[in-house]
């Protein structure tokens, strides 16, 4: 045999003799390379806290964007290249307003992750939707929303597998923060409890000093759907930590 | 569109025990815009026997008019009132000698006979095919309405007050779901010794 | 290869002409009242002064709590209940729910106006059971126009007894009068009382009457003869 084993890592629909697909496994680890993000799900609604790596003085902090609004009722936060997630966005939008458009009512957390799962996983595909790329997506997402089954949060990685947490870390720091969420989560938080220790978390894995301009917030509660959290806000959880 | 529906009307006409009532909307529109809301629809063709013409609002007063005429030369010529099946005849003849080129009303006849205050109630077409009835007979723009209400609502030997309260409601139920018929109605009750003609309170639109 | 052209006559000029459609008949009722709706259809299936048959409901259950009344070209009512029953499925399995009478009735609406400009000549009356548990009728027009309300009568005799519900149920018309709630027995008796009405004056309906009785438990039906003249 000529072939080596990296080469299986050339195709994104051929699997290596041990049953891989090395591009997606790939894709995953650059997830890991992202800046970290944190969502925590609690009865009374769900928080997303993202990190922002602001690399040079001479960037203008809010054009950096990794918490992002699907419906009123749907939040998502993201780690990986976000560009990549630009796509994803857009069919997650289309698809609720499409599901608004014909069934007249909000659509479940759940079925926005299948749907941008659907396009995830059309990588390499001859016939794809548009909006597919000829490699797997370099993004990972937290979807965080309110449906009738109630605050909801899912993860969704690069081979377009989606699970429901409680809590979840993505991201560069994401093994720590992980297992920070672990340690310290309960059924009964509340929403501003979680507020707090998703930016204590953060707080423990970034390697700058936490600040009001390098993280974003947003929480998706019953009464308020949808809101971002504005610096003035964040300020004023930073100063209880 | 039709020419039947060009003004809009309802009429019906009911039997009762020893009693008969006729009634009509007021409404005078041309298509959907309303131009008159106390428009003359029923006319007294006797003390006890009234005649409703619903269809193109120039025929109705021409028919009218020209029935009136008959009907003088008939009072005239045989010196006593008409029975309501003679005024039945009368008006088919009228009609039909327009075979061709007809008169678009279709006409609602109500009245006691003058010598047995028999109930009589009959309707023709615009060419004058008539059909009396021993229950209720419709015409005008929304015969269908009519027909579920009377249908449901009409019962044999109504005494006058249940014969009022009925064709009311048939008539005004009925005209609601029109849109050319309504804008206020009129009820003629008649009985042996009396005739009662109220306009009733309806919704305007 | 013969030489000779065959010779055509060429007559007047003719018009052909043939419609898409066809008016099946039939009529449809639905009525709602606090914890219940019911949802009614004659069984006749006519063509201009032929009847194809005596033993076609157009009722069609679409989940445990929504049931559908369709009258008009019979071709299309069949071609959208089959695509209605698909979309249910299909919603089912996309959603891991069943579908909501609401959502079964904005669904419809955009089904039928994506047939704008060729329609379904379908006349559509949704009834069932709401997600709070009241019961609930939805009216639609053959191009998806729709709205919600508590009672509403549809197709050939439509036109028969919706002054009947507006005096009977919306109490139109009537002064000083009390205006009771609608309970399920009178409900039944009036849906009777109407279709014999319209059986009597509407050549298009007769035969007999399917009355659905949609509660939270479920759909009972209850058939009731009507003229078949």
């Amino acid at each position: 045999m000529f072939l080596t084993r990296s080469e299986y890592d050339r195709g994104v629909n051929t699997f290596s003799p041990e049953g891989r697909l090395f591009q997606v496994e790939y894709a995953i680890e650059a997830i890991k390379l992202g800046s970290t993000a944190i969502g925590i799900q609690t009865n009374e609604g769900v928080v997303l806290a993202v990190e922002k790596r602001v690399t040079s003085p001479l960037i203008e902090p809010s054009s950096i964007e990794k918490i992002m609004e699907v419906d009123t009722h749907i939040g998502c936060a993201m780690s990986g290249l976000i560009a990549d997630s630009r796509t994803m966005i857009d069919r997650a939008r289309v698809e609720a307003q499409n599901h608004w458009f014909t069934y007249n009512e909000r659509m479940s957390v759940e079925s926005i992750t299948q749907a941008v799962s659907n396009l995830a996983l059309q990588f390499g595909d001859d016939d794809a939707d548009p909006g597919a790329m000829s490699r797997p997506f370099g993004v990972a997402l937290l979807f965080a929303g309110i449906d009738p089954k109630g605050p909801q949060l899912f993860h969704m990685d690069p081979s377009g597998t989606f699970i429901q947490y409680d809590a979840k870390a993505i991201g560069s720091g994401s093994e720590g923060a992980q297992q920070a969420l672990q340690d310290t989560y309960h059924k009964s938080m509340t929403l501003k409890e979680a507020c707090k220790e998703s930016l204590v978390i953060l707080k423990q894995v970034m390697e700058e000093k936490l600040n009001a301009t390098n993280v974003e917030m947003a929480t998706v509660t019953p009464q308020r759907m949808f809101k971002m959290f504005s610096k003035e806000e964040i300020e004023g959880i930073i100063k209880d930590i | 569109m039709s020419i039947m529906a060009y003004n809009g009307a309802a009429i019906v006409a009911m039997k009762g025990k020893e009693c008969v009532a006729i009634a009509s909307d007021r409404r005078f529109g041309i298509q959907a815009q309303t131009v008159g809301m106390d428009f003359q629809k029923i006319f007294e063709m006797g003390p006890h026997l009234y005649i409703g013409l619903p269809g193109l609002a120039t025929d109705v007063q021409t028919v009218a008019q020209r029935l009136k005429f008959r009907l003088n030369l008939y009072e005239l010529k045989e010196n006593r009132q008409i029975r309501p099946k003679t005024l039945m005849s009368v008006v088919a003849n009228l009609l039909y000698e327009r075979r061709f080129g007809p008169y678009f009303v279709e006409p609602v006849i109500a009245g006691l006979d003058n010598k047995t205050a028999e109930p009589y109630i009959a309707a023709l077409d615009l060419i004058g095919c008539p059909m009396a009835t021993d229950d209720f007979v419709v015409s005008g723009t929304c015969t269908e309405q009519l027909y579920g209400m009377c249908e449901s609502l009409w019962q044999p030997d109504m005494d006058a007050d249940a014969l009022f309260e009925c064709i009311s409601q048939s008539l005004m139920n009925a005209v609601d779901r029109d849109a050319v018929s309504g804008w206020g109605a009129v009820v003629t009750l008649i009985e042996k010794d009396k005739v009662t003609t109220r306009t009733l309170k309806a919704r305007m639109d | 290869m013969s030489l000779q052209m065959e010779q055509h006559e060429y007559g007047t000029p003719m018009q052909r002409y043939w419609s898409p459609y066809a008016m099946n008949g039939g009529t449809g009722l639905a009525v709602s009242g606090a914890d219940f709706a019911i949802v009614a259809s004659d069984s006749r299936l006519s063509e201009g002064f032929s009847i194809h048959s005596r033993d076609a409901p157009k009722t069609y259950q679409l989940t445990d709590t929504t049931v559908l009344s369709c009258a008009g070209f019979h071709g299309d009512i069949l071609a959208l209940t089959k695509y209605l029953e698909a979309r249910l499925q299909m919603y089912e399995h996309e959603h891991n729910k069943k579908m909501s009478t609401s959502a079964i009735a904005a669904m419809l609406s955009t089904i039928l106006y994506y047939k704008r400009f060729f329609p379904y000549y379908v006349y559509n009356i949704i009834g069932g059971i709401d997600d709070e548990g009241k019961g609930c009728i939805y009216s639609f027009d053959p191009v998806g126009s729709y709205e919600r309300e508590t009672y509403r009568a549809g197709g050939s005799a439509g036109s028969i007894l919706q002054p009947l519900l507006d005096n009977q149920i919306g109490f139109k018309n009537q002064q000083g009068v009390v205006k009771t709630p609608l309970t399920l027995q009178k409900a039944v008796q009036l849906v009777k009382d109407v279709f014999i009405s319209a059986a009597e004056r509407d050549i298009y309906t007769g035969d007999s009457l399917v009355i659905r009785i949609i509660t939270k438990d479920g759909v009972k039906t209850e058939t009731f003869p009507l003229r078949r003249d």
